[in-house]
């Protein structure tokens, strides 16, 4: 009787201690990372793919430390369904807003596609006081409304490339044709959507206009488009050596096809979201030797060997999810993201929204695409050396199914080749 | 340009028929409006992606079973809802552009959202047509719509049960005093329309890759297609889809691509207003139905 008194006294002190000192069972309250984005496309959904690889890496570590607790992230998605054409910006916002008041999260990350929606649920993110980190949405009008009214929207931070940036890096490389290949005859295409028509617009009047280019034309496709050939023949009888697309929606696609089919004798370098990830060439029946695209930022979907995160975080990924990244645009900031909110809540010791802002204003870290620090129009600020700044990555398709970078200088690793059937204007 | 204009005219406005006959064939023949239309088209090409990759069929095996698998689910979806509230022209509607939804809805929920999902080309070549390269799908695409188009005509106009259909399109209650099932002719024009649904991915999606927004977007066109043709009617089909398709490709390279879509909408206004039941939807001339 006695021996079973004891044993039950012990099996109670047992269970008390595990209550008492086991991880977790006391710990704080999950910190709410939100993702609100168009989930049902390939960025938004390798997006979200890649917050929660990096929500499992800090999690498995401890969480973040907040006072004398450690938390850990748990992240609430919604699709906003901005990326799908028809959708009205409202119905977006809906979506935005909805998470912010139903999960509560303490800060946003990628946030809306499109940047027209962007815009628009700025002024949300203002009334809610929620720290957002965009990760996908381009246009540079939203840093103006920042700078212009800093106290209000100094929430929203952007980690990706913008259209400012792609620019810098689409004439880099058009001004490396020109010097190699003396081309001087440019067709632009792009999406009619915000951030391509900026980029276009600033590519034309900064780069095309000022570097002794010749326009031959230029035309914007609504959102769904699927048949190019108009504009492919209008190249072609205008004589364009390069065509730049700028294009992010799946039916981009078939320009690619077309120009292929239809044997157009123009270098294709720019950007079409299907020709960013290694299934391209497999996509597009191993037929895009030749073609250049920029992936707007390195870790998405490409890596180099001299930047040795970038590599672990796209092998990681594979790993992780047992498929490989397809989309150039998105899923490394996002993932790099989630460690600057991190890294900037351990620093305020808080999760207070303001405490939160003031701590990734003062952003300097060395990751996946390079040093990230923001500008005063919170972008994370892009150039050509990834040891000061974060970088893109442009390359090339080769004949062997391989993508070759080949822009910036920094992390090159050839040089730009003519594809079979065009010849050199000058050597 | 000119001639490379109208080569490419002529071969979007076979595919805008392939497209909508199916959608208009339904229509015609059960008075049914399938909004789960471009859903179907989307699923069979979804199917085939799934046989050749999952089950590892050959390509035009899968096509096969994708297009019979389409047609099953378009008789299933008669039998189990659109039977019962057939004749109620919202509730058909609603429940068939619900049935549409979710098929579109549930493989973007099931993550096929990439640009590996995609078919291949039946033959991978491009040929000169005086002056202008045109691939070999595309050109196959304008000899199978022509051969279908010739096919239903001999179907609806020399098979007893062709000429059920029409009798069924033309007048139900007389063709049920000659022993006419409405019900069966019915399903069967429903599968038969979500068959054309399938036949017109098989042969359309390789030019492009699969994902399912492109479901609406198909049912957009149909129903533009149709209602400027006139619902029910073959001959309004094929005449909308030369205008719709020679408009566009003419505005993209005379005009600007980002007019193209407000051309086709203005063409819906424009026939609208002026021809409400269509160029060919004479109310009177049921024969013209099919």
């Amino acid at each position: 009787m006695r021996t079973r008194k004891f044993f039950t006294v012990c099996m109670i002190q047992v269970i008390v201690l595990c209550f008492l000192f086991v991880p977790g069972i006391w710990a704080a309250d999950p910190i709410v990372i939100g993702v609100p984005t168009s989930t049902g496309f390939l960025e938004g959904k390798e997006c979200l793919k890649s917050v929660e690889m990096a929500v499992e890496e800090i999690n498995k570590k401890g969480g973040v430390k907040v006072g004398n607790d450690n938390r850990i992230f748990k992240v609430e998605s919604i699709d906003i369904r901005d990326a799908a054409p028809g959708v009205p910006v409202p119905e977006a916002l809906l979506g935005l807003e909805k998470i912010i008041l139903e999960k509560k999260p303490t800060a946003l990350i990628v946030g809306p596609f499109r940047s027209e929606a962007l815009m628009a649920g700025m002024d949300i993110i203002a009334k809610y006081k929620v720290p957002l980190i965009g990760t996908i949405a381009m246009s540079p009008a939203s840093e103006g409304k920042i700078k212009k009214d800093p106290e209000k929207y100094k929430y929203i931070f952007r980690s990706c490339l913008n259209a400012k940036y792609l620019v810098k890096y689409l004439a880099g490389t058009m001004g490396f044709i020109k010097k190699q290949y003396g081309f001087n005859k440019v067709y632009i295409m792009n999406q009619d959507v915000a951030w391509a028509r900026k980029t276009a617009e600033i590519t034309n009047k900064v780069y095309f206009a000022k570097a002794g280019w010749e326009v031959v034309g230029q035309e914007s496709f609504p959102t769904g488009t699927s048949d190019f050939s108009s504009a492919l023949m209008k190249a072609k009888a205008k004589g364009a050596q390069v065509i730049l697309p700028i294009f992010d929606m799946p039916q981009s696609g078939t320009l690619v096809k077309q120009w292929n089919s239809m044997k157009i004798p123009s270098l294709l370098a720019g950007f079409i979201s299907p020709l960013a990830g290694p299934g391209a060439w497999n996509t597009f029946d191993k037929k895009i030797a030749g073609a250049i695209n920029v992936n707007f930022e390195m870790g998405s979907a490409i890596s180099s060997a001299k930047m040795p995160k970038a590599a672990a975080f796209v092998e990681s990924y594979e790993k992780r999810w047992g498929s490989k990244l397809e989309a150039g645009h998105g899923p490394a900031p996002s993932y790099e993201s989630v460690y600057l909110l991190a890294e900037a809540i351990e620093r305020a010791d808080s999760v207070d929204a303001d405490a939160i802002v003031a701590e990734l204003e003062k952003t300097n870290r060395e990751g996946v695409m390079g040093r990230v620090k923001f500008d005063a129009g919170h972008q994370a600020v892009y150039d050509m050396d990834p040891s000061k700044a974060a970088v893109a990555a442009v390359f090339q398709w080769g004949e062997d199914g391989n993508r070759t970078i080949v822009f910036p200088p920094s992390v090159a690793e050839g040089e730009i080749k003519l594809p079979k059937g065009l010849k050199a204007v000058q050597n | 340009m000119f001639t490379g204009t109208i080569i490419y005219a002529l071969i979007n406005s076979v595919i805008l028929t392939l497209i909508a006959i199916g959608f208009n064939l339904t229509f015609g023949i059960s008075g049914v409006a399938n909004f789960a239309y471009g859903a179907f088209y989307i699923l069979s090409a979804y199917s085939t992606w799934i046989m050749m990759h999952s089950f590892h069929l050959p390509y035009f095996v899968s096509v096969m079973i994708s297009i019979i698998l389409t047609m099953a689910l378009g008789a299933l979806m008669y039998q189990l809802v659109l039977k019962r509230v057939r004749g109620q022209a919202i509730s058909e509607v609603i429940a068939t552009f619900g049935i549409g939804l979710a098929i579109l809805e549930l493989f973007r929920y099931l993550g096929f959202v990439g640009f590996e999902y995609n078919l291949p080309p039946f033959i991978d070549s491009s040929y000169m047509i005086l002056g202008t390269y045109v691939d070999m799908q595309r050109i196959l695409i304008v000899v199978l719509g022509v051969i279908i188009v010739v096919l239903l005509w001999l179907f609806t106009h020399n098979t007893s049960l062709g000429l059920a259909f029409r009798g069924i399109a033309q007048d139900e209650r007389t063709a049920l005093t000659f022993g006419i099932d409405s019900d069966k002719i019915a399903t069967l024009a429903v599968a038969l329309g979500a068959g054309f649904a399938a036949i017109a991915a098989s042969i359309i999606i390789p030019l492009g890759s699969i994902f399912p927004s492109e479901g609406y977007d198909v049912l957009i066109k149909a129903l533009a297609v149709c209602i400027i043709g006139g619902l029910g009617s073959t001959g309004g089909v094929i005449v909308a889809s030369f205008l719709i398709g020679f408009a566009e490709r003419f505005t993209d390279s005379y005009i600007g691509s980002h007019w193209t879509m407000i051309v086709s909408l203005a063409a819906i206004l424009i026939v609208l207003v002026v021809k409400p039941s269509g160029l060919f939807g004479k109310q009177k001339e049921l024969e013209e139905r099919i």
